[in-house]
């Protein structure tokens, strides 16, 4: 299948900064595909969103090189704008985001300005504000939410939109844990009922396993591992080496086949994990 | 050392806290838990004394924070704002943490000192300026800043939110062992239930303002009613022993399980050859 993501060597360092954040990505994402990705504090992970929103390099300056396409365009020579109507991201700074100060008016914006059709409008805010659960904040101002308020907002403004690859950069930190949860099954259906592709950048190893079906590791501006969720767990003292710890259902695998109890794959799930138990058991 | 009585917070005619009653005890690590908006951010500052409450009364040491102003609070508490940036101003890790001394009148030697112990204990490097640091080194010197001034409270909202899992451990480690060595008293809002099955032995779960309950974390973590009330998912480990009808508290993490599976296997195993060892 054709790509909706490849990135092609691209390398990008900010305007004033000694290393490169990104160094020699080579990335291919197809439509539909939900993919994690983890890292440590200064990897680049966030310099990869925002290579896909079109902010590297158009706001967030500096040299780039190599090719970026998305949905078939180079986000050097697209504009922010055309991108952003393909790519929906919501960053862990969801204040910077709002353009609005009360709920719903953040919801539309967007909406408006997307050439959504008027009738359609409010439905698609109906039913972005009751996904996230936050039907009763609508008449609220912005500035009166929680953290984790916040953050949904800025989740149901990016999902209203429909886009075809939805970026979430650290988008759920301050989410309630079933709120997370919550969010991670949303994106599943997302993927599965409009092919939505799916980027999650996040430290919630367990979630991400649980849900992603590719997990791609940075470090020092470079994707250093890319693969299948089970194959990437395989190797938890590389992971450790990285700074990325393993969802614990994997470390008790890890436990189970020392003391030769388990001799299966690691698991990445609660069933997977009671079944394993069971086994080890029997 | 910390003790709320029918603590009630309004504002705008809109109830954020309400009829909260509890006491938490010196040295004690409790984790503060439940949905987003259920208030536990405005729990936090009511403790510190940064608002006040609309009804009700809290006690810090004794006090009532009614009447406490916040530079006195803060020799005694510390507060660590979810986002560091809210606190750090120094041009440099050192100045940073000499200013909260030197606010206090803290004598200039007695001040080096305690700045030294805390740039070793919190392994910072003095001479950095904190906006070029990564978000959990400047969470640590945000730390650093409170621990310098030897406070017996720590109130922490969300220490470990952006972190990553390198960053979370040191974090966390480093509280626990404040807590541990030093008997400082924690007081900390987590979404993480990992975070709070290792590390907070007490769990306050907040819904909608009111204290939906208070007890032992692996307790209220197998309590199902009250994880959906309270918007919480039990940490991996406890909710698989669940699964497996493992009794509370027997087998909560990975090492446990491991070994709580080891001696099924082998029972089964003996269950399966019943003539074994007998004579």
């Amino acid at each position: 299948m054709d790509s909706l993501i490849l990135l092609e060597g691209v390398s990008f360092r900010y305007e004033g900064a000694g290393s490169r954040a990104l160094d020699d990505v080579r990335l291919s994402i197809a439509p539909g595909e939900f993919v994690g990705v983890i890292g440590p504090a200064g990897a680049g992970k966030t310099t990869l969103a925002h290579t896909l929103s079109g902010v590297v390099p158009h706001v967030r300056r500096g040299d780039f090189y190599g090719s970026a396409r998305v949905a078939g365009l180079d986000t050097v020579t697209a504009s922010v704008v055309e991108l952003s109507k393909t790519v929906g991201c919501v960053f862990q700074d969801v204040e910077s985001q709002f353009v609005t100060t009360m709920v719903e008016d953040e919801v539309l914006f967007a909406l408006e300005n997307f050439d959504v059709p008027r009738d359609e409008i409010p439905a698609r805010v109906d039913r972005a504000l009751a996904d996230l659960n936050i039907t009763d904040l609508r008449s609220r101002g912005i500035s009166t939410l929680s953290g984790g308020q916040k953050q949904k907002v800025a989740l149901a403004a990016a999902l209203a939109l429909a886009p075809s690859a939805l970026v979430l950069d650290e988008a759920t930190g301050e989410l309630d844990p079933a709120s997370s949860v919550q969010v991670f099954g949303l994106l599943s259906q997302l993927r599965r009922e409009r092919g939505t592709t799916i980027i999650v950048i996040e430290q919630k190893i367990m979630l991400l396993c649980a849900y992603a079906d590719r997990l791609l590791v940075m470090d020092q501006g470079r994707v250093v591992i890319d693969g299948p969720v089970r194959r990437t767990l395989e190797q938890p003292d590389r992971l450790l080496s990285l700074g990325v710890n393993c969802p614990r259902v994997t470390t008790l695998a890890a436990r189970l086949r020392e003391k030769e109890l388990y001799h299966g794959p690691p698991p990445i799930n609660l069933d997977e994990a009671e079944t394993m138990v069971r086994e080890a058991m029997a | 050392m910390i003790r709320l009585e029918n603590v009630s917070y309004a504002i705008e005619s809109r109830e954020l806290v309400s009829g909260v009653s509890l006491r938490v005890g010196a040295g004690e690590f409790a984790a503060l838990a439940g949905e987003n908006g259920a208030g536990k951010t405005t729990l936090l500052k009511l403790v510190m004394g940064l608002i006040k409450p609309t009804g009700g009364d809290i006690l810090v040491g004794g006090a009532s924070t009614r009447g406490l102003r916040v530079s006195v609070m803060a020799r005694t508490v510390g507060y660590l704002f979810q986002n560091p940036d809210r606190q750090l101003f120094g041009a440099t890790v050192r100045q940073e943490l000499a200013f909260g001394l030197d606010f206090l009148g803290v004598a200039k030697d007695e001040a080096d000192r305690r700045v030294g112990e805390t740039l070793d204990l919190l392994k910072l490097d003095p001479d950095r300026a904190p906006t070029s640091l990564s978000r959990g080194e400047r969470q640590r010197v945000a730390l650093a800043s409170l621990f310098v001034r030897r406070p017996r409270i720590l109130l922490l909202d969300e220490p470990t939110t952006g972190l990553d899992y390198r960053e979370c451990v040191q974090m966390m480690e480093t509280v626990s062992r404040l807590n541990r060595e030093d008997g400082v008293t924690v007081l900390m809002v987590t979404h993480d239930m990992e975070v709070a099955l290792d590390f907070a032995p007490r769990m306050l779960a907040l819904s909608g303002g009111k204290l939906l309950a208070d007890g032992p974390t692996r307790g209220l973590m197998r309590d199902e009613a009250l994880l959906k009330r309270a918007s919480l998912v039990p940490a991996q480990m406890v909710a698989l022993a669940r699964r497996l009808g493992i009794a509370p508290g027997e087998a909560d993490d990975a090492l446990s399980l491991a070994a709580w599976v080891e001696r099924r296997a082998g029972v089964n195993a003996k269950g399966g050859m019943p003539d074994a060892g007998r004579p």
